[in-house]
C-alpha cells in the first residue's frame, strides 16, 4: 500500500478563539513496506499527521491517497479504510474494555467475515507473536495484567486484524531498555514480513538504528524528508544541537579536536567502526 | 543522615505473595544527588514513595528529616520538607491557571494570603517560568509543565525534592530544560532524588542507588554502579553510550586509559590513546 | 475543524471577566428566574436583550456556545415537537387520533426550548468568564449558612474546583479513546442506533479507568503536596463587592422585575 500525501494542511480553533495551524502544506510519498519514522518536538504536528493518515480526521485543505484512491473521498470504502491501517496511540493500555484477554483482542475482527475458528487463530497468533501463551492468557482479565502487558495486549488487538499499514504514536516513550528493544525488534520482523511501519519518537537512537525514512516536523512544517542517514547528516548541517545522535555528538566533539572523521557517522556502529579504524592506525576495520 | 531507612519491605495489595520491595536499606545525606536507577518493575517508584508516606510503611524503619514516616500526626510537616514532581505533567494540577496551582501547597500550610503571590512569583523565577502566572497549564510544553510543578514545589522551600520519573514522558528538549532545573537546584543545596531508567540521567549524580526487583542490587558512585557491565545487565538496564563504547573498544583490541561516563569524557580519552600511538 | 468544549474558563480582562464570582452567581442566579418567569414573547426577549449587554462586555467569542446550542438542536427539536403534538389544548389546529397539534401545545414547547436555550447562555457565560477557584470559592461562601445544618461546605467547594477542573482533561482522553476504537473498528460513526449502543461499551469502561488512574494520581498529587481537609487552609480573601458587582446585581433584579411586570 503506498501512500501520498499532497499539500495537507490542519487547523483548529483555540481557547482564545484563535485558529491554530497545526499541519501547514505537507506533501510526501511513502512506499509499500516502508519504515517511517517521523520526528519533531512535541506540538509540532507529528500526532495529528498520525490521525490524518489513519483517516480519523479530516485535513482542512490538501489530500491522502491510498494506492492512488483518495481516502476522504465520499465513495471509499471506511471499512477498507479501517482494515488497512493499524493505529496504536499512546498509552494503548488504556483502550482495553472487554472482560477478557481473547475478546479484547478479537474486538477488531467482529467485520472481518472471519470464520470463528479464523478468528481463533488470528487472535492466538497476534498474541504469541507479542509474546504471550495463548493459552495461559486468553481467559485472564486485561486489567489485571501489568502495564507491560496491557500494552503488549493492545497491540495485539490492532496486528490481529493484520493491517497493511502499522501506526505507532510514541510507542517506546517510558519503555526501558529492554522493552524499548523487544519493540523495536518486534516492529522490525513485521516490517520484514511486508508491513508499512510509521512511527513518531523522541528517540534519535531508535530512529537512526531501525527506520528506513524519516520525516521532520517542526511547527507543522515538513522541514526534511528522505533516507534516515542523509536525513541525519542533513539536519546535523542545518541545526545545530537539536535531532542529532549521541554518535554524531562525539563525532563532532572529535572532530573539533582534529581527529577524524567522516560526516556519515550517525549510529553506534558506525562510530565503534570509524573509531576502530582511526585508533589501530588505519589498519583492521 | 537526611533520609535513614532499615530493612524497608512492601507488597501491594493485589500482588499476592511477591514483594515490591525486599529488605531495602536507604541512606542520603544533606546535599546528596541520588538517583535511583532501575527498569520498570524494580521497585523504585514504590520506595521514593514511601519517604513523604505516600505509601505507608509495612515493615521496616525509616525516618526523613528527622521524622518518623509512620508518625500519622508529622506525616504533614514531613510532606513540607519533602517534596514531589510526578511523571505525568498533566495529572498534576489542581488548578486552571500557573499562580493558582503553585499556590495550592502554600495554602495547604496555610501561609498568610499577603505572602502567597511574592512566593509564587519567586518561585517561578527559580524555574525560569517567570511571566507565566496568568498561563493555563494546558496551553504550556511537556518541559515547561514539569518546571510549573516543580515551582509547586519549590514554593514551600522544601530541603528534598524528589523526581519520580519526571522526565519519563518529556521530549529530548522537556528533559534537559527539567535535568538542568534538577542541576542547579542541586548546587544551591537542596537534596535531590532522582528516579529514572534513563542511565545518561544518573551520570551526573553523587551516589546512585542500583534497584531489581524490589531489592537494591548496588549502591556506589556513577563510575563504579555505571561502568560494571555484569551489574547493568542483572538489573537489566543497558550501560551508557560512552562505557558500551568503551567495553567495545576493548574488544578490539583498544585500550583506553579510563572508563569514561560523558561524551565530553569519552572524547578526551580517545585523543589521549590516539597522541599515545 | 475541532470546536472547543462549551462553558471552558477563557482568561480575559473584560469587566465580566473582573465582577466578583458571588456576584456573578448571584447574578445568573437572578436572570435564570427571569428565563423561568417568562410568559411571553417578549419576556423572552427582554432577557435575551438583557443578555446581549454581559455578551458584548465580555468579548467572548461565540462560536462554542453557539456549537453547543446547535448541538443539542435535535433534543430541542424533540422537546419542541414532543409538547406541540402532545400538549392537551384548547385551540387544535389539526389533530391525527391521540395526536393533536394545538396553540398551546407550540407555546408550551417554544417556552421550554427558549428556557433551556436561555439558561445555557447564561450558565456559559458565568463558567466563560470565571476560573473553576473562583466559582467554587464564591459558592464556599454562598454556601455557608448550610453549615449550621451541618454540612461540610469547605469540602464540598473543594471538591466542586476539583471536578471543574477534571472536565476538560476527561473531554481529551475520551476524544483520543474514541480515536483508537474506531481504528480498531468500532461502529461510533455508525447511522444505526442499535450498532452505536453496543459501541458504548469500548468507550465507557476505558474513560472510566482512565478518569478513575488521574483521579488516583491526582489525589496522591494534593497529598504530596501537604493537602490534608479544606478546612485547614489559608483563607482566600474575602473582599467587599465593589461598585461594579452592586451595578450588575441591580441591573439583574431589574430585568427580574420588569419580567415580573410584564406578566401582569
Amino acid at each position: 500500500m503506498s501512500i501520498q500525501i499532497e499539500n495537507l494542511s490542519f487547523s483548529y480553533l483555540q481557547p482564545s478563539g484563535e485558529k491554530v495551524d497545526a499541519l501547514k502544506n505537507v506533501s510526501f510519498t511513502i512506499e509499500t513496506g516502508d519504515f517511517v519514522g517521523i520526528m519533531g518536538p512535541t506540538g509540532s504536528g507529528k500526532t495529528t499527521l498520525l490521525q490524518l493518515l489513519a483517516g480519523l480526521r479530516l485535513p482542512t485543505s490538501g489530500r491522502i491517497y491510498f494506492n492512488g484512491e483518495e481516502i476522504n473521498a465520499k465513495g471509499y470504502d471506511r471499512n477498507r479504510l479501517r482494515q488497512t491501517v493499524g493505529v496504536v496511540f499512546q498509552d494503548p493500555e488504556y483502550q482495553l474494555f472487554a472482560t477478557t484477554v481473547e475478546k479484547d483482542v478479537a474486538f477488531g475482527l467482529k467485520e472481518s467475515g472471519l470464520s470463528r475458528q479464523e478468528a481463533t487463530d488470528r487472535v492466538r497468533w497476534a498474541l504469541e507473536t507479542m509474546g504471550f501463551d495463548f493459552e495461559k492468557v486468553r481467559n485472564q482479565s486485561p486489567l489485571a495484567l501489568s502495564g507491560g502487558e496491557k500494552r503488549r495486549v493492545a497491540i495485539a488487538g490492532v496486528i490481529a486484524r493484520k493491517p497493511e499499514i502499522l501506526i505507532f504514536d510514541e510507542p517506546i516513550a517510558g519503555l526501558d531498555p529492554f522493552g524499548r528493544e523487544n519493540f523495536l525488534q518486534f516492529v522490525t520482523e513485521r516490517n520484514q514480513t511486508g508491513t508499512t511501519i510509521i512511527m513518531t519518537s523522541h528517540n534519535m537512537e531508535a530512529l537512526a538504528e531501525y527506520t528506513k525514512h524519516l520525516l521532520v516536523l517542526k511547527e507543522g512544517r515538513l522541514i526534511d524528508a528522505g533516507a534516515t542517514r542523509e536525513v541525519f547528516t542533513r539536519l546535523k548541517q542545518r541545526y545545530n544541537g537539536a535531532f542529532q545522535t549521541k554518535a554524531q555528538r562525539i563525532a563532532i566533539l572529535l572532530a573539533e579536536g582534529k581527529l577524524m572523521f567522516s560526516p556519515a557517522v550517525v549510529t553506534y556502529g558506525d562510530l565503534l567502526s570509524a573509531l576502530k579504524q582511526e585508533l589501530t592506525g588505519g589498519g583492521r576495520g | 543522615m537526611l533520609v535513614e531507612g532499615k530493612n524497608i519491605c512492601y507488597s501491594y495489595a493485589f500482588g499476592g505473595f511477591s514483594f515490591a520491595l525486599r529488605d531495602v536499606d536507604l541512606n542520603i545525606a544533606r546535599g546528596e544527588f541520588v538517583a535511583i536507577l532501575g527498569c520498570n518493575g524494580s521497585g523504585k517508584s514504590t520506595l521514593v514513595k514511601h519517604l513523604n508516606a505516600l505509601l505507608q510503611l509495612q515493615q521496616g524503619e525509616l525516618k526523613v528529616a528527622q521524622i518518623d514516616v509512620r508518625n500519622e500526626k508529622e506525616v504533614w510537616l514531613l510532606r513540607r520538607r519533602c517534596g514531589m514532581v510526578f511523571q505525568n505533567p498533566d495529572h498534576q494540577f489542581v488548578a486552571p491557571v500557573v499562580e493558582e496551582d503553585i499556590a495550592f501547597g502554600l495554602e495547604n500550610y496555610e501561609v498568610p494570603r499577603n505572602e502567597i503571590s511574592g512566593r509564587v512569583r519567586s518561585a517561578l523565577a527559580r524555574v525560569e517560568m517567570s511571566g507565566y502566572e496568568k498561563r493555563a497549564p494546558n496551553t504550556l510544553s511537556g518541559g515547561q509543565k514539569q518546571r510549573v510543578a516543580l515551582a509547586g514545589v519549590l514554593a514551600l522551600d522544601p530541603e528534598i525534592i524528589i523526581f519520580d520519573e519526571a522526565t519519563a514522558m518529556l521530549d529530548p528538549d522537556g528533559r534537559q530544560e527539567v535535568i538542568k532545573i534538577m542541576e542547579k537546584l542541586h548546587r544551591a543545596g537542596k537534596t535531590i532524588i532522582a528516579i529514572t531508567h534513563y542511565v545518561e540521567e544518573a551520570v551526573a549524580a553523587d551516589k546512585i542507588i542500583l534497584m531489581h526487583q524490589g531489592r537494591v542490587l548496588a549502591c556506589g558512585s556513577p563510575q563504579t554502579v555505571l561502568t560494571n557491565l555484569d551489574l547493568m545487565k542483572e538489573a537489566e538496564l543497558i550501560p551508557p553510550f560512552p562505557v558500551r563504547l568503551y567495553y567495545d573498544l576493548q574488544q578490539a583490541g583498544i585500550y583506553l586509559n579510563r572508563c569514561p561516563l560523558t561524551e565530553e569524557e569519552l572524547v578526551e580519552e580517545i585523543c589521549q590513546f590516539k597522541s599515545k600511538i | 475543524m475541532r470546536t472547543l468544549p462549551a462553558g471552558q474558563y477563557l482568561p480575559g480582562h473584560s469587566l465580566l471577566h473582573r465582577l466578583d464570582a458571588r456576584a456573578k452567581i448571584l447574578c445568573a442566579l437572578i436572570l435564570m428566574t427571569a428565563v423561568i418567569g417568562a410568559s411571553s414573547l417578549w419576556g423572552y426577549t427582554l432577557v435575551l436583550v438583557a443578555l446581549l449587554i454581559p455578551i458584548l462586555i465580555s468579548r467572548l467569542p461565540l462560536r462554542p456556545t453557539v456549537a453547543a446550542v446547535r448541538g443539542m438542536g435535535g433534543f430541542l427539536l424533540v422537546i419542541l415537537l414532543m409538547n406541540a403534538l402532545f400538549f392537551k389544548g384548547e385551540t387544535v389546529l389539526a389533530s391525527w387520533g391521540i395526536i393533536q397539534l394545538s396553540h398551546e401545545g407550540i407555546k408550551q414547547g417554544f417556552r421550554i426550548v427558549s428556557n433551556v436555550v436561555l439558561i445555557l447562555i447564561i450558565g456559559n457565560l458565568l463558567t466563560m468568564t470565571t476560573l473553576p477557584t473562583q466559582v467554587a470559592t464564591a459558592l464556599e461562601s454562598l454556601i455557608k449558612p448550610l453549615k449550621l445544618i451541618g454540612v461540610p461546605t469547605e469540602e464540598v467547594a473543594m471538591i466542586i474546583s476539583v471536578a471543574i477542573q477534571f472536565i476538560p482533561t476527561l473531554m481529551e482522553a475520551t476524544e483520543l479513546i474514541k480515536m483508537a476504537q474506531i481504528a480498531r473498528g468500532a461502529r461510533f460513526e455508525s447511522k444505526k442506533l442499535s450498532e452505536r449502543a453496543v459501541s458504548f461499551l469500548p468507550l465507557v469502561v476505558p474513560v472510566f479507568i482512565s478518569a478513575f488512574r488521574r483521579a488516583e494520581e491526582l489525589s496522591l498529587a494534593m497529598e504530596a503536596r501537604g493537602y490534608r481537609n479544606a478546612k485547614n487552609r489559608t483563607r482566600r480573601q474575602k473582599e467587599p463587592l465593589a461598585l461594579h458587582d452592586y451595578a450588575a446585581l441591580t441591573f439583574s433584579v431589574l430585568i427580574c422585575l420588569i419580567q415580573f411586570l410584564l406578566q401582569r
